[in-house]
């Protein structure tokens, strides 16, 4: 019976985990990667430190400095207000800072729980197999054709929109597309040596589930996943901006510029500036998650 | 002898036998998502809170008006009762009547409580029918203005990889996937028609209000376009087949035409079928900020006031047109490439 271990390639987990790291690397050495990495962390700075170190209030109003433009555009700027100021004469920039860390906040953590979702039903139907699977891949066939965006706006519409429930809504729109990936992986790494092996040495399911398999396929996975925490939160924005997101008075991209469509005509600034600010962020993610999509479907060999 | 229809369908129809076999399973699939679909949100809505009678009604309405409207609708019935009566009629092609729209149109309804009897009220299935083709004309003409922009990016991405052409569709869809649709609708709006008077932006009177629309959307749709288009380019050109067709004297032009775009064809047609739901949501966003009177603006508005029949309608067409659009689409890549089998 010893020479059954003998023979099992045992090295296989480390060989992967070598992969995520080469896919790691190749990304960094692109310079999309690098102008989208540098622009990031200096709008997460701002975002951190702007609204803190500046003092100034977001919800601060100041009627008499109402509709104040931004810097060197046309008449009555300030330094105080380098973006200028809505209706109410709040500041715009602190403004805009703070909705990017709602943005963020709901991107990223959207984006977690999609993953968690997906990863965890693509783990079962793909170790499992056979009804398990079948169920569960019925179940991501019909999610899929559910016209999510319908389904999103009709539950934040009809109930009072929290950033849980924000969360929760925009979460479980986007994991099957998780669950497919996690399930073609799981199905192919089920079958290698180093799984029957520790089948053989008698580790659980759960264990072989947990420790062997999903530390090895979770990092590829989340490289895609970087794509969509862009993409989730330009949700979140075109919730807020259909008044299904985070509720006024806090500011968020989507509320603000809502409010800012009401004057466009005279005061543009309010709709346009936090909207640079986001396709900003937006950009920066996407250069950095194309460049690591590329790296992986260059070293995985496919498209 | 139920096998008699089958075997002359066999013999004498032009359509090969695996292609109704195909067309039966699907179908059968589709409609079993369709239902889930509809017991989906059917059960939502009546889970959430929010009374709908008390919008239709009006708030001045006196609570015994209410649940008599309630009782008489039938929406104190139990859940499954309701959606079985529902179901029923959604079999026969009936999609019930909209909760707040009145059937002469123009007017939204739930101001007063003495009138609107609930034969006056519009049918869903004219609501979505009457919305539907503008909807249709605005993603077609996205889709065009899309293709424009993305096939010779795309194309010239594919046939130069890791060159600055490849870069360019890089940067290029990074930065048109960035652009959420209601910042870009504004500011083009903005630039093209308050500014420069080029398009008309708001409501519709003309072809000509579906353009700026178009071009919001266009953008969002691109960058997919871009992305399929490089990848599948770039591995069409480094397969033999390539290298034989130049040695059989095609020219290069021929080549990409002839063959790579060809092969394009697929993902591209794939992509149409996941992305149904991506453009739905821009749809749905866009005819808001332009006033668009399509699907899209239908949709808002019916959450916005609680039109519990006009958002279920709405979800089991665009379900029942996302299952339809998915087997087009492979019946199509079938068409293309005999090879696939589904």
């Amino acid at each position: 019976m010893s020479t059954v271990n003998t023979t099992l390639d045992v090295s296989a987990p480390k060989r992967e985990r070598k992969i995520a790291a080469r896919i790691w690397s190749q990304a960094f050495a692109s310079i999309e990667f690098k102008i989208g990495m540098v622009v990031f962390i200096i709008l997460l700075l701002l975002a951190i430190f702007y609204p803190w170190l500046s003092g100034i209030d977001p919800l601060k109003m100041d009627i008499r400095g109402k509709l104040a433009p931004p810097l060197f555009i046309g008449e009555g700027w300030t330094w105080a207000n380098p973006l200028g100021t809505d209706q109410l004469g709040r500041d715009m920039l602190s403004r805009s800072l703070v909705g990017l860390r709602y943005s963020l906040l709901i991107g990223v953590s959207t984006t977690i729980l999609m993953v968690c979702v997906g990863a965890m039903i693509g783990l079962f139907a793909g170790y499992f197999g056979g009804k398990v699977d079948t169920v569960l891949m019925r179940l991501t066939d019909a999610q899929l054709s559910i016209p999510m965006i319908i389904l999103a706006i009709t539950i934040l519409g009809v109930s009072r929109p929290t950033i849980p429930s924000i969360i929760i809504v925009l979460g479980l729109a986007g994991w099957p597309v998780y669950a497919r990936i996690m399930r073609s992986t799981v199905m192919s790494e089920r079958k290698k040596e180093y799984v029957r092996g520790a089948q053989v040495l008698g580790a659980t399911d759960w264990r072989i589930m947990f420790t062997l398999i999903l530390p090895l396929v979770l990092p590829p996975i989340a490289f895609v996943a970087v794509l969509d925490i862009a993409r989730m939160m330009i949700f979140e924005s075109v919730l807020g901006f259909l008044g299904l997101g985070v509720q006024p008075p806090t500011p968020t991209f989507g509320n603000i510029i809502a409010d800012g469509r009401k004057y466009l005509i005279n005061a543009w600034w309010i709709a346009t500036m936090p909207g640079i600010f986001l396709v900003l962020t937006l950009t920066s993610i996407n250069l950095m998650g194309a460049s690591l999509e590329r790296a992986r479907n260059a070293i995985y060999g496919g498209a | 002898m139920a096998f008699v229809p089958v075997a002359l369908l066999q013999t004498y129809s032009e359509v090969p036998m695996f292609v109704v076999r195909f067309l039966v399973r699907r179908l059968l699939q589709g409609a079993l998502i369709v239902f889930l679909v509809s017991a989906l949100i059917f059960t939502l809505l009546r889970v959430v809170p929010g009374d709908p009678v008390r919008l239709m009604a009006g708030g001045m309405a006196p609570e015994a008006l209410i649940e008599k409207i309630a009782l008489e609708m039938g929406l104190r019935d139990p859940i499954y009762q309701q959606f079985g009566r529902y179901i029923g009629g959604v079999a026969q092609g009936d999609l019930g009547q909209s909760f707040v729209r009145p059937a002469n149109g123009a007017a939204v309804g739930g101001a007063s409580f003495d009138d609107n009897t609930r034969a006056a009220r519009a049918e869903v299935w004219d609501l979505i029918a009457q919305t539907a083709p503008m909807t249709l004309q605005l993603a077609l003409l996205a889709m065009v203005f899309a293709l424009i922009v993305a096939i010779p990016i795309g194309v010239a991405g594919g046939l130069r990889p890791g060159k600055w052409p490849d870069r360019l569709a890089l940067y290029l869809s990074s930065v048109f996937i960035s652009l959420p649709n209601f910042w870009l609708g504004i500011v083009l709006a903005l630039l093209l028609s308050v500014k420069l008077n080029l398009l008309p932006a708001i409501g519709y009177n003309g072809f000509a209000y579906t353009i700026l629309p178009a071009l919001v959307l266009s953008v969002e749709i691109a960058p997919f376009i871009i992305r399929t288009l490089t990848v599948s380019v770039a591995n069409v050109m480094g397969q033999n087949f390539i290298d034989i067709a130049a040695v059989r004297g095609l020219t290069r032009n021929q080549i990409i035409f002839r063959h790579a775009l060809k092969n394009s064809a697929i993902p591209l047609l794939n992509l149409l079928g996941v992305q149904f739901s991506m453009l739905l949501g821009g749809v749905l966003v866009i005819e808001f900020i332009f006033d668009y009177p399509g699907l899209g603006r239908l949709t808002i508005n019916a959450v916005m006031q609680r039109d519990f029949p006009l958002i279920q309608g709405i979800a089991i067409v665009t379900a029942a047109a996302f299952v339809l659009i998915n087997i087009v689409v492979d019946l199509c890549a079938t068409a293309i490439d005999p090879r696939l089998d589904y």
